[in-house]
């Protein structure tokens, strides 16, 4: 009953989920920010409770593949409330295992969301089996910590385009505002999934930066990243920012600008700050006849 | 046997001819191509060569003739003079003579005026292909091909036909000399005919094969494989006494012939035998015979190789824009035509361009006749030699990959530093040739020198946000420098054995390496990565380099390290390559008593790579 509850509250925070509740909370955040001028708080999660972790540990530390791998299958069931066991799992991978376990003890440590497994996981993040690089990226962006962000920096530039795809997400999961310059050089070099981070890390500059690609990358790629910036509350990115963002827009006048700026009119919130949503207003109105 | 029909003296002389050759009793008389002859000791010849002797070869033109679309003629002269053009049906190539241009083709063989391209004569041939052709300034001689024979044709400048003599033998290229046609036929033999009687004169055995006359800076030379010069030791030929001059055998790019066999139809427009060329000049009448300027040359497609002429050294590369299509040896250097027109003149000493001229137009192919002509000095020395051999084995293109092959492996004996610079360079790249890639890091691992240039390689690393997109060939360096002891290279090489990105050959070699020069400094790195691999070795070479990085432990860290090694070598998680390598290990430095882990402590399986997590 317990791990049900658990593995509940795991999908909840499974990175795809997380992602869709960070742009309704924005979405809210934007408009209640720009209504009271003060940023709305975003609902805590309710802590996960502490399980017992000292049976899975004791089977990680028997050396026995077989008890190392159930020890393992209970951690990952427990999840992030069994958080206390993270260095025992990154013990048990320092010390080496067969692939199977490794890749089993990065996910492990992936579920545990403890930033005491990101320093193994950042040496496996540069393993020589694209697999093992692969699960070491996408667990290091729900360990996070310093370690993470400078795994997942380095990882920009692996000859793998899903690790570094994973990699500039991760960047922008973690909020790594740091790394937004590499992540403009990935956007160059064609790792879209940059784009996105970008948009939730930029500032006014940044933001202007990323506007300025578009008619340079395609377009959904440039917008991946806009469509987030715009929703950010203005403590972070300043309306004037916005509103030339807009403008971009505007000038692009083409239909795929026209939807996406419908799109946006559609989603403000009531409490939508009055510039902003003339801005999409006019916007919409001076795309309507745009090319496609 | 009857071999020879004179069909000018008419029927009837063409019988008491034939009956009178027929009939020959003495061997060692001249009967015209006959195959009955025995060798006189080069008497024949010498009385031919005491009758020259006063005779000089008239100067040939120095010019360069160029085909261009199917019947378009082009003359450049490579002194004074103005370009001409002429228009000639041509089923082969031109043939610069002397003082004229033969042209074959539509039936007809003519002679062009050197200077001026205008046509001196014509004669109808009936089809039968031009193969050689030589001009004394009064007389031409043409070798035309009949499939299993030849007809020598001698023809005045007025056009006259002064003898046909037809042959079941296969005449090679002809020459004439005061009134003399030497035809080299059968591989063996030269033979002098009197172009006034039609009667055989004199006739040498050549020791080489032989299928061309031909005169350079006036004097005559007989060969194909070898120049042999016509002198007052010809006579001597028949013994190996002749004035004989070859090029040193050595490795070259293709199959290039110094002479094209003068019994060969060469087609009006270049193939690729033309591309794969050998040139060398004799050197005239100096003694003993020799090469001119100790040089002789290599065409592959678009580059050139000097070579020293005694031992076949190479010593100069040039690298051209374009394919050579054809081309001289000349006094001093070498003449060379590119498939864009353009001519230009190389010195013998450094390669360097000495003079450019220009035909105007794309063309198909050329020849180049130089007689007195003279490559000039080319103003500066040019580049280094590895320098040459850097620019010549950066071109990307396929076609030049077996030069560039050659050129790599010459380009490693050089001790030059730069040298290894460019075979890192080369081996970098992801857009080199990939045979070229393997030969640059066989070429690289042997290298003694420029260990600066393999250090700052090593500090590179894959990185496709900076797009650089190939490791650096971190095996052969990790070889060359291991053995050099380099103490720089430890630190750097641990880092590359850490690199996902580099091959699993070199993780082999850079772990190989560092068992040998790898220090107390590198032991995070290689616990790190003897951990990390011992059980998830994704190949056999990876799994030996955990063996290795292994060994490096034990080396620098015996007790520290030995219940590690001890552990995983039991450990069923532990790669059966990695296994047995660490078991040959531990059998191979038995455990010492102090390296003993204390009674009661359960070695664990492998250490810890260093971590933050541990607490």
């Amino acid at each position: 009953m317990i791990f049900r509850l658990v593995k509940t509250m795991r999908a909840t925070t499974s990175l795809h989920t997380c992602r869709r509740v960070a742009l309704a909370l924005l979405l809210s955040w934007a408009g209640a920010t720009s209504a009271a001028a003060q940023p709305a708080k975003p609902p805590a999660f309710k802590p996960a409770p502490k399980v017992d972790v000292s049976p899975a540990v004791q089977k990680l530390k028997s050396g026995d593949e077989g008890q190392i791998r159930a020890g393992l299958d209970d951690l990952r069931i427990a999840g992030a409330a069994a958080a206390a066991a993270a260095p025992a799992v990154a013990d048990v991978l320092a010390r080496g295992l067969t692939e199977p376990l490794a890749l089993q003890a990065i996910e492990t440590l992936g579920d545990l969301e403890s930033s005491d497994g990101s320093a193994i996981l950042a040496q496996y993040a540069s393993h020589r089996t694209v697999t093992v690089r692969r699960a070491a990226i996408k667990a290091l962006t729900r360990t996070k910590g310093a370690a993470a962000a400078s795994a997942l920096r380095k990882a920009l530039g692996d000859a793998d385009a899903q690790v570094r795809g994973n990699a500039a997400s991760g960047l922008g999961a973690l909020k790594a505002k740091d790394a937004v310059p590499d992540l403009f050089v990935a956007l160059d070099h064609k790792v879209n999934e940059a784009a996105a981070s970008i948009g939730q890390l930029c500032n006014a500059e940044q933001c202007e930066q990323l506007a300025g690609k578009l008619g340079k990358l395609p377009f959904d790629v440039v917008m991946s990243g806009l469509e987030l910036m715009l929703f950010r509350p203005s403590s972070e990115v300043s309306e004037d920012a916005k509103i030339k963002v807009l403008g971009r827009l505007r000038e692009l006048g083409t239909g795929e600008a026209h939807r996406f700026l419908k799109d946006v009119e559609r989603r403000l919130v009531k409490e939508a700050s009055p510039r902003i949503r003339q801005a999409v207003e006019q916007a919409v109105k001076a795309t309507a006849g745009g090319s496609q | 046997m009857k071999t020879v029909t004179i069909r000018i003296l008419g029927a009837a002389a063409l019988i008491a001819s034939a009956l009178s050759q027929g009939c020959a009793s003495d061997p060692s008389r001249l009967n015209t191509f006959s195959t009955d002859w025995l060798d006189d000791s080069g008497r024949s010849i010498a009385e031919v060569q005491t009758r020259l002797r006063g005779a000089r070869p008239s100067a040939n033109t120095d010019l360069v003739v160029s085909v261009a679309g199917n019947d378009k003629i082009i003359g450049t002269p490579l002194g004074g003079g103005a370009q001409w053009t002429a228009k000639h049906a041509l089923d082969v190539r031109p043939i610069i003579a002397g003082g004229v241009v033969v042209v074959s083709g539509g039936n007809e063989v003519a002679a062009l005026d050197a200077t001026s391209g205008k046509k001196l004569w014509a004669r109808p041939t009936g089809g039968l292909p031009l193969v050689g052709a030589g001009d004394d300034g009064n007389l031409t001689a043409l070798s035309l091909s009949r499939g299993a024979g030849s007809t020598l044709l001698i023809v005045g400048r007025d056009g006259s036909v002064k003898r046909q003599i037809e042959t079941d033998k296969t005449l090679g290229d002809p020459e004439v000399v005061g009134g003399v046609v030497f035809v080299p036929w059968a591989n063996q033999y030269v033979s002098a005919i009197d172009a006034a009687s039609g009667d055989e004169i004199g006739r040498v055995t050549i020791r080489d094969k032989v299928s061309r006359a031909l005169t350079i800076g006036g004097t005559l030379y007989f060969g194909e494989l070898a120049f042999i010069r016509f002198d007052d030791k010809i006579s001597q030929s028949s013994r190996g006494g002749a004035s004989r001059v070859a090029l040193p055998s050595r490795e070259l790019p293709g199959t290039p012939r110094l002479l094209v066999p003068g019994t060969e139809k060469v087609p009006p427009a270049a193939n690729a035998r033309d591309r794969d060329r050998l040139f060398g000049r004799p050197s005239g009448e100096a003694t003993p015979l020799a090469i001119d300027s100790g040089r002789f040359y290599a065409s592959y497609y678009r580059l050139i190789l000097g070579l020293e002429a005694q031992r076949g050294n190479l010593t100069w590369v040039h690298t051209h824009p374009h394919d050579f299509i054809g081309g001289e040896a000349v006094t001093g250097g070498l003449v060379l035509c590119d498939e864009e027109g353009k001519i230009v003149a190389l010195d013998a000493q450094t390669g360097q361009v000495s003079m450019e001229k220009s035909v105007g137009e794309p063309i198909k192919s050329c020849v180049v006749q130089a007689d007195t002509f003279q490559a000039p000095k080319a103003a500066t020395p040019g580049p280094s030699l590895s320098q040459q051999i850097t620019d010549a084995v950066t071109v990307r293109e396929a076609t030049l990959a077996t030069a560039q092959r050659l050129l790599l492996r010459e380009l490693a004996t050089l001790e030059d530093e730069s040298a290894t610079k460019t075979l890192i360079d080369i081996a970098s790249d992801p857009r080199s040739v990939p045979v070229l890639v393997a030969d640059a890091r066989a070429a690289l691992a042997t290298r003694k020198n420029g260990a600066g240039y393999m250090l700052a390689a090593l500090g590179k690393h894959y990185d496709f946000l900076h797009d650089v997109l190939r490791s650096p060939p971190v095996g052969p360096i990790a070889a060359a420098l291991a053995a050099m002891k380099d103490p720089k290279a430890p630190p750097l090489l641990a880092a590359q054995l850490l690199d996902p990105q580099i091959t699993d050959d070199d993780v082999k070699q850079a772990a190989a390496a560092l068992a040998l020069i790898g220090t107390e400094k590198e032991m995070p790195q290689l616990k790190q990565f003897f951990a990390m691999y011992r059980g998830t070795a994704p190949s056999d070479e990876v799994a030996v380099a955990a063996g290795s990085v292994a060994e490096a432990m034990l080396r620098i860290d015996p007790k520290g390290s030995r219940p590690i090694v001890e552990a995983a070598a039991k450990d069923s998680m532990t790669v059966p390559v990695t296994r047995a390598r660490l078991e040959a290990l531990l059998a191979a430095t038995p455990e010492k008593g102090g390296d003993k882990p204390a009674a009661g402590e359960k070695p664990s399986a492998g250490d810890k790579p260093a971590t933050k997590t541990k607490k």
